[in-house]
């Protein structure tokens, strides 16, 4: 009995640890979600099992179309795999997937922001014949034209649109409603709301911007700029930082600071939703994949009390609202060593018409005419928004400024240097990237 | 032990290592002298590499802030394992309860203990130490974008993962102390704060020698907790000198691999110049006991 009772403790030990084992084993490896919608997916299987290593960070606006790509392009002998990853992780792995003759993904989820670097290095295949080939059965003619040319770099299409972000205000329509005020159109506008809310003790800091000094912040910088007509760069590559628009845009934004919260910039977008769930703010400008967030009854009390409406404009003499369209879709590695038909229909399966529907409201789908007031709750406001964004300077050295004017204009928001010495800093770190 | 057997039981061991540590130390240090990007073969630039670390400001407000939150957390390790490595030593029925408790903290993931330690923090989660701090002074305290507020949110932290590690090995030195030592030091009258200042730490010294190594090591690559306690490092001059690297070396599409490889080599410098007092301390005692 003795010896029995000795041996059972360490089996059942081993047991548990086998179990945990295998538990962990499988937990993470697919995202394939339960309600994925189920689409055609029709392409010529190679011989043999096959993995397509598909690489798409997880986002409320991004799983529906990577979800149901997986789940309706897997085949006996075809297996999708795709792990969970956040966007940083996306950037890093894009990076290392793409860099050498061979790589890990053969799928990858880009954005317009970097397409034009990649495209005139060779990192990505073009995909006009696949998509003049595809067009009719996947209706790709109905993806938005716009989107398309956002996706292109050199009179070639290099990813596949599925889904467009755009800024979209949220606001308190009680409180808004408490204090008679209107939507603000402008920044001044916001700062009057915001006065008139912190005066009446309502809110200490009613505006509620992401403008994480990591990475959100530059975001926040160019579309103050767009909404001026103006960019980092201009269509020929020339680096327009220390200009009278450069100037207006950096004023702008610090006008906008003293009815933020001082830590405004440690907070990226999920830390701005926190403040709308807590009530500590009435205004945010986020991006339209932030927005079915807001009135999910799940995630605040305040749900029903959010409106939406369009991005505003930094002045009322300006072109464009305040704003960055962000176009999300999928590419071909140029190392990849599978089928690009077979991985073309794959993804044209995934931006199918059934799965730009089922995506909304939490995503803005590429296909036109997808999203209105009546199936989305910021639909109206997305739209408005998306008439108004600037057309985007394409050039591939963008992203690169991007990243080396940033610390210099937290430097600006944050007081530690002069904005007409940031400026010159800016301008000058950006001449060295364009050479 | 046989040498045959010594060997068969060893081999393993050196096979991982050297896999796992000897390997990617050469290649790092053969990177060092490269300029290197992913899925191509380096170029060799000499010291180049090591020249840009240097004349980099960056890199020297990195080092400075590191070097600095690491001698503060050692220090602060010692002092709180020690004294609560003597609160629970006198424990009985009790320890096993309180040092279960204690771990929590140290088998977290790292990542893990600081985004909840940053919510005690963060209004925006509660914010809890600051309605405290409000109701108490009046006060806000911006500890996310004042550079001494978050140096201290940082060691603290750091101290919360760290403590119950350096507590269990001095507890495990108390209980080596031996008892007649006590009982003499007792007889000649001794109190409680010259037994330990006089009889017990210098009797466990080699222990405490050992955590502080530990804690230095660890302290000085420090990386995991910087993300949510210090999401403006950089601005702010609490960059550590890991996340210099990884800014380097891997985020936003950057691929200076080579930089981050002598950044790292020099890291190494810098940890071993730190040890060097600890290392002769622990072989002068290893040569006495032989």
């Amino acid at each position: 009995m003795l010896t029995i009772k000795r041996r059972a403790i360490p089996a059942i030990a081993l047991a548990a640890t086998a179990v945990f084992a295998l538990a962990s084993c499988s937990a993470g490896t697919r995202t394939e979600n339960a309600n994925a919608t189920q689409v055609s997916c029709d392409y010529s299987a190679p011989d043999g099992n096959t993995t397509v290593n598909v690489l798409a960070y997880n986002s409320s606006a991004i799983d529906p179309f990577t979800d149901t790509m997986v789940s309706s392009c897997t085949t006996e002998n075809v297996t999708l795999k795709h792990d969970p990853i956040d966007f940083g992780g996306q950037v890093t792995k894009t990076t290392a997937t793409l860099a050498g003759d061979t790589g890990t993904y053969d799928i990858v989820e880009t954005y317009g922001f970097v397409i034009p670097a990649l495209a005139d290095a060779g990192k990505l295949l073009p995909l006009d014949d696949l998509f003049d080939k595809y067009a009719d059965d996947y209706g790709l003619n109905k993806i938005s034209a716009s989107m398309r040319e956002g996706m292109s770099y050199d009179g070639s299409l290099y990813a596949l649109p599925m889904q467009a972000q755009m800024f979209v205000m949220a606001y308190r329509t009680d409180v808004f409603a408490d204090l008679d005020l209107e939507v603000p159109t402008t920044f001044d506008e916001m700062i009057a709301a915001a006065s008139v809310i912190r005066d009446a003790g309502v809110m200490e800091n009613p505006i509620a911007l992401p403008w994480l000094a990591t990475s959100d912040v530059t975001t926040s910088f160019q579309a103050t700029m767009n909404s001026l007509d103006a960019d980092f760069v201009d269509a020929d590559g020339q680096v327009t930082l220390d200009t009278p628009e450069g100037k207006e845009a950096v004023e702008a934004l610090l006008a906008l600071k003293p009815f933020m919260d001082p830590q405004v910039t440690t907070f990226d977008q999920p830390k701005v939703q926190q403040q709308m769930f807590n009530g500590t703010a009435a205004m945010s400008i986020m991006f339209s994949g932030r927005m079915s967030d807001l009135v999910d009854s799940n995630n605040s009390k305040l749900s029903e009390s959010i409106g939406f409406a369009a991005a505003p404009k930094v002045n009322r003499e300006a072109q464009y609202s305040y704003n960055r369209l962000s176009i999300d879709g999928w590419s071909i590695p140029f190392n990849t060593p599978l089928d690009s038909e077979m991985l073309f229909v794959m993804m044209a399966s995934a931006v199918s018409e059934e799965a730009s529907t089922s995506a909304v409201p939490a995503a803005y789908p590429a296909r036109e005419g997808m999203v209105t007031s009546e199936n989305s709750p910021y639909g109206a406001a997305a739209n408005e928004s998306m008439a108004t964004a600037q057309p985007p300077v394409v050039s591939p050295i963008l992203a690169s400024v991007t990243t080396e004017i940033r610390p210099i204009l937290v430097q600006i928001l944050t007081g530690g240097i002069s904005v007409s010495d940031g400026l010159a800093a800016m301008q000058a770190a950006g001449e060295t990237i364009a050479g | 032990m046989k040498t045959r057997e010594f060997w068969l039981l060893f081999f393993p061991s050196l096979v991982v290592m050297g896999g796992l540590l000897v390997l990617p130390l050469i290649r790092t240090v053969q990177w060092s002298f490269e300029e290197v990007r992913y899925g191509t073969p380096g170029v060799f630039v000499g010291f180049s590499n090591y020249i840009e670390a240097f004349t980099d400001e960056r890199f020297g407000k990195a080092v400075l802030s590191t070097v600095t939150i690491t001698i503060v957390t050692t220090f602060l390790l010692l002092v709180f394992g020690y004294l609560i490595a003597v609160g629970v030593n006198r424990m009985t029925r009790s320890r096993p309860i309180i040092l279960g408790i204690m771990l929590v903290s140290y088998v977290l993931p790292n990542i893990v203990g600081a985004v909840a330690f940053s919510w005690l923090f963060d209004d925006n989660f509660g914010g809890i130490v600051n309605r405290f701090i409000e109701l108490l002074s009046g006060n806000q305290v911006l500890w996310f974008t004042d550079q001494v507020p978050n140096g201290i949110l940082i060691i603290a932290n750091t101290v919360w993962h760290l403590v119950p590690f350096a507590m269990l090995i001095i507890l495990a030195g108390l209980q080596g102390v031996p008892v007649e030592l006590r009982e003499a030091a007792n007889i000649d009258g001794a109190n409680p704060l010259q037994m330990h200042i006089n009889v017990i730490i210098p009797t466990i010294r080699g222990v405490l020698g050992f955590v502080t190594l530990i804690s230095i090591m660890d302290v000085l690559r420090l990386f995991d907790n910087l993300i949510p306690l210090s999401p403006q490092a950089q601005a702010i001059g609490n960059e550590s000198i890991m996340l210099y690297v990884y800014s380097v070396a891997f985020s936003n599409g950057a691929q200076r691999l080579g930089l981050g490889s002598a950044v790292n080599v020099l890291t190494i410098l810098i940890i071993l110049v730190m040890l060097i007092p600890f290392i002769r301390s622990i072989f002068k005692e290893a040569k006495v006991v032989r």
